[in-house]
């Protein structure tokens, strides 16, 4: 089997649910459930398609670093499917094509070609998003995110005009070869940035996550904090790893403005009152750190981190906007006593919030001691020290927030929880406890990682 | 032969078990926690003595553990608190709102305190450090405060993350987490950065000024017996890692010729002294007897502060002593106080009075307790501060003497008042028909501390003995002790000697006490002022307003350090205020200023 059945399949399947109508959730279902397993099945290689030799034509990278990638973006978009798909009946064939185009981001290795998919995964998010029933805040996704991509391609144009290719790893070793210097490049790679950073939800290119996140529901919000993140962060982690150059001072003020983008997103989380911006600050803040800890080289355990606030936010966002969507409204105060007597939801979403802060016994403790201490290898103190004070503060707006939702004592919401939610919490938040104990195998694969090279296996 | 990854893995499955059981029955989870913890103090007290702990891991991965005599004296002495307090935990579950859940979280933070005291690994030690902070963060908001918990939380990782900043610093330099090779390689600069970042960890978690304000939050609003534990065995981890912080690694600064003391040392014993006077002062303000307990808790981290970072022989194993002293002391009267209000259902002193009555043992319990904590003989309290008292003295520094001294003179007048209000006066109509002894089981704990109260003030060489274990190990000369004697610096102590005159005093009193008279009870109406009526009984309580005019000397100032952190707070919410204003608004256009703003200044001339 082919990778390519990936990207193919949901897209055929999104015709044919047009045709069918009525078995259209289940198409989906199915074809998404199929995508998960059809991944074991596939060997690891490069795809030429159209039998164009690499630099010429277009090629799908089915590495270690995508395969971790389309695993669990293909896991999470089931689980949300599996909760949503029969209350979001007419979203079916949006999110087959939500599918095809995300699973074309993790593999694509041709640039342009990532600026196709860009585009099918966005308009595809912008439609998803319509069902927030907030028309202004989804059209300013649209235009976000039209600027965004517009400002990626301006980039990828520039390139294409100085090294005459577009394929990824061809690109990164041309650069080489040429022997460019990094600040004739810096221009085209901070467009690129800037374009794929309104996508990554980073300071100051993100005002559209606001809109689209404090006004989410059961769908979308699992699906923008938690899928689509995880794939741009796996894409913005490959470019920012393998293709691009920056000059030391962009690294700089790059560094900075994610620094900023951390500090920035906590303390606006810090001084919110409603639990859907609470969450959507707080994960404004990890994208940064996110792309931060790519931005710093270190593949293996930005993958992971990527993992752990994808899995955590997903239990986060489907819990709250459950809750939310029952009760209209997401005040804290309103949403008071939530898990007294849903104890089992409760549990998944302290696990998930415990993990997200960084407290040990849970994944997220493994990865940012790793990433801290890979950090501190490099005789980095301060950005340590901005992500230590940073979660200082994560901490607190969290245990609040936890304190709240289990203790009171009368006049308690009424949220009734169906059993595939809380099966699905529940199995998430035990997977982040056994990675946050039995850590060996993240970290073989996080140094496997490490060492993959893209330039080399990009261009088989 | 005890294993110390069996006992600690024994304990966290144990937890695990206490929560099924307490699913099925409340009181049968805490008795779960009763029978563990006992088990894990017995196993850990007798193995640890008889150095056949088992220091070897089998199932744990990266975990690994030494025996140092360090690790084990605090070991024992918080697995015997959490031991102790464990039989308050029956009495007590049912009124909390998740009990299984208390008993699983109790035990699980036992296993992590065991895991901070016996690893030898710096990143295992911040593991365990930081999986005690989250598993008794939880029992907090069971009791009275729901704020009291995320402060916990606020302050206790800002120490957490000091120490971890300093273990990458050490790790860098020493390239292991080793905790004994990591803290001997570091040198000049790093090693005052990192005994500053470790003096930090140790301030938040001892709730030492300007460290200070969770710690009469948490201990004044959890459950009873969650008070009792946090006072005498979790705050204590902060005097753990002081001990590696001040008497580990040499002090730093400038070094003052006449007493040998560097910069370093006065300023910590400075802040140390300080915690002293504001402890002792805002406790004399409480009507809570459990916040007055919590902020006298908090001044006697400032001795044990002061007392390390002198680092002789007199202040260390004085300041270790207070430690043990000071955890026996305040647990027994957390606990006494806790059986009060488990009977009354409060703990403010002025809703209180007489209760001597009908609880004669906590009567007694409690006595005991404040008269260690005062520091009079013939209780531990008394040998601990005779020690520092000396080690202050000796040194030169004479501000921080008065400090200490105001500290003991001002906990006169704060212990006396619960047992002047609580126990002693008249009975309040309301408390009269409900009130009786604790039942037999809580009595067990306190009548237990109390006698090693009165053993530890009378005869204090068995436990300096096993000080002195200590003081070899990290570095400092031990204290001359013979059998009955202890030998500071300007004199010999005999405890013993002290204690058989203070017992033929109290033998005298009592015996005229037996022959004389009784007194005669009278109701609290029985009674009239200027030639009126008294018609509410609460009035005519003796412990209102009882130091108004000391207070008022201060009153204004009381709220700085909290005033403080409430500002920073604000700061912080106005910030994000403030980013949300500027970058989170409804209009993309906005957004595109930004993307130009920061392109152009990019872009500006040649900085690329």
């Amino acid at each position: 089997m082919s990778a390519i059945l990936l990207i193919v399949v949901p897209l055929l399947a999104a015709f044919i649910s047009i045709l069918f109508k009525k078995a259209s959730p289940y198409i989906l279902l199915i074809v998404s459930f199929a995508s998960v397993i059809v991944l074991g099945y596939i060997e690891l290689e490069v795809i030429t398609i159209g039998g164009f030799a690499s630099p010429y034509g277009i090629n799908l990278v089915f590495d270690q670093y995508s395969l971790i990638g389309l695993y669990i973006v293909n896991t999470l978009f089931f689980l949300v499917v599996a909760i949503n798909c029969v209350k979001f009946k007419e979203m079916s064939t949006i999110l087959l094509i939500a599918l095809a185009g995300l699973n074309g981001l993790l593999l694509t290795g041709d640039l342009f070609n990532l600026f196709v998919f860009i585009e099918i995964s966005g308009i595809a998010a912008y439609l998803i998003t319509a069902t927030n029933k907030n028309p202004l805040a989804t059209f300013n996704y649209l235009v976000a995110g039209t600027v965004g991509s517009s400002l990626y391609l301006v980039g990828l144009i520039i390139l294409y005009a100085m090294f005459g290719t577009l394929n990824m790893a061809d690109m990164a070793n041309e650069i080489a070869v040429s022997g460019v210097d990094a600040s004739l490049v810096a221009f085209p790679f901070l467009l690129m940035f800037i374009g794929l950073g309104v996508e990554a939800k980073l300071l100051p290119f993100n005002s559209w996550v606001k809109g689209i996140l404090a006004s989410s529901n059961k769908l979308t919000g699992p699906i923008i904090a938690s899928v689509y993140a995880a794939t741009i962060g796996f894409v913005v982690g490959r470019l920012l790893t393998s293709v691009f150059v920056f000059s030391d001072t962009l690294g700089l003020v790059i560094t900075i403005i994610l620094l900023a983008s951390i500090i920035a997103g906590e303390a606006m989380a810090f001084s919110s009152n409603k639990v859907r911006e609470i969450l959507l600050f707080s994960s404004i803040a990890q994208a940064g750190l996110v792309v931060l800890v790519f931005l710093q080289g270190f593949i293996g355990w930005g993958v992971f981190l990527v993992v752990a606030n994808a899995a955590g936010k997903f239990i986060l966002f489907t819990v709250t906007n459950h809750a939310s969507d029952e009760l209209g409204t997401d005040e804290v105060n309103d949403l008071k006593g939530l898990f007294v007597n849903n104890k089992i939801v409760g549990l998944a979403f302290t696990v998930a919030s415990l993990s997200a802060i960084g407290l040990p016994v849970f994944l997220g403790f493994v990865v940012k001691m790793n990433i801290l201490g890979d950090l501190f290898a490099e005789g980095n103190l301060f950005i340590p020290a901005v992500i230590l004070i940073t979660s200082v503060v994560e901490g607190i707006y969290f245990v609040r927030l936890l304190i709240k939702l289990w203790y009171k004592e009368h006049d308690l919401p009424v949220v009734q929880y169906d059993f595939i939610i809380k099966y699905v919490v529940v199995i998430l938040a035990i997977l982040i406890m056994v990675f946050g104990v039995y850590t060996a195998p993240i970290e073989t694969e996080a140094n496997d990682l490490d060492l993959i090279s893209f330039v080399e296996g990009g261009n088989l | 032969m005890a294993s110390i990854e069996l006992i600690i893995v024994f304990t966290a499955l144990a937890g695990v078990l206490s929560y099924f059981v307490g699913r099925l029955n409340k009181v049968a989870g805490s008795v779960v926690t009763i029978l563990a913890s006992m088990f894990v103090f017995v196993s850990v007290a007798y193995f640890g003595y008889n150095n056949e702990l088992i220091h070897s891991t089998e199932f744990l991965p990266y975990v690994t553990f030494s025996v140092t005599y360090l690790g084990l004296f605090f070991a024992i002495l918080v697995t015997f608190i959490f031991a102790m307090v464990s039989f308050f935990n029956p009495f007590f579950v049912e009124k909390y709102k998740y009990p299984a859940l208390y008993s699983m979280l109790y035990l699980l933070s036992l296993a992590g305190v065991l895991g901070v005291f016996f690893t030898n690994n710096f990143m295992s030690l911040f593991f365990f450090f930081e999986f005690v902070v989250w598993t008794s963060l939880f029992l907090i908001p069971m009791g009275r405060s729901k704020r009291a918990a995320s402060s916990y939380y606020a302050f206790s990782t800002v120490g957490s993350f000091a120490l971890l900043f300093a273990i990458f610093i050490m790790r860098e330099a020493s390239g292991t987490f080793n905790i004994v090779s990591s803290m001997a390689s570091v040198n000049g600069t790093e090693a005052a950065i990192v005994s500053a970042l470790l003096a930090v960890a140790a301030f938040a978690k001892l709730g030492a000024f300007p460290l200070n304000v969770w710690l009469p939050r948490v201990l004044g609003n959890s459950p009873d017996a969650i008070s009792a534990v946090f006072s005498g065995g979790l705050e204590k981890l902060g005097a753990f890692v002081a001990v590696l912080a001040l008497v580990k690694l040499a002090p730093f600064g400038y070094v003052v010729d006449a007493t040998g003391l560097a910069a370093s040392q006065y300023v910590i014993a400075a802040l140390g002294a300080l915690t002293i006077v504001f402890g002792t002062l805002m406790a004399i303000r409480q009507d809570d007897a459990k916040k007055l307990l919590a902020y006298s808790s908090m001044s006697n981290g400032g001795y044990i502060l002061v007392a390390l970072t002198i680092a002789s022989s007199a202040s260390v194993s004085g300041g270790l002593y207070h430690v043990v002293a000071h955890a026996l002391a305040s647990t027994a009267a957390f606990l006494a106080i806790g059986a009060v209000s488990r009977i009354t259902g409060t703990t403010k002193m002025s809703e209180l009075g007489g209760m001597i009555h009908k609880m004669p043992v906590t009567y007694l319990v409690y006595l005991i307790a404040i008269i260690s904590m005062a520091g009079i003989p013939p209780m531990g309290g008394f040998i601990s501060k005779w020690l520092i008292f000396q080690a202050v003295i000796d040194k030169g520094m004479i501000l921080v003497a008065v400090a200490v001294f105001f500290g003991s003179i001002g906990s006169f007048l704060y212990v006396f008042r619960p047992l002047a209000a609580l126990f002693l006066g008249q009975e309040l109509p309301q408390h009269r028909e409900v009130s009786k002894e604790a039942p037999f089981f809580m009595l067990v704990p306190m009548v237990i501390l109390s006698g090693l109260i009165i053993y530890t003030g009378v005869l204090p060489n068995f436990f300096l003995g096993f000080i002195n274990n200590v003081l070899t190990e990290v570095g400092v000369t031990p204290l001359v002790i013979g059998s009955y004697t202890v030998t500071g610096t300007n004199g010999v102590l005999q405890p013993a000697l002290i204690a058989s005159v203070f017992g033929v005093g109290v033998l005298i009193a009592f015996i005229i006490f037996i022959v004389l008279k009784k007194s005669r009870k009278v109701g609290l109406m029985d009674t009239y002022t200027a030639g009126n009526f008294i018609y509410t009984e609460e009035l005519m309580h003796y412990s209102l307003d009882f130091y108004a005019p000391l207070e008022r000397l201060y009153e204004k100032y009381i709220n700085i350090t909290k005033d403080f952190y409430k500002r920073l707070e604000n700061k912080v919410v106005d910030l994000g205020r403030l980013m949300k204003y500027y970058f989170f608004t409804n209009k993309p256009e906005i957004m595109v200023l930004w993307i130009i703003i920061i392109m152009g200044i990019i872009l500006w001339g040649d900085i690329l």
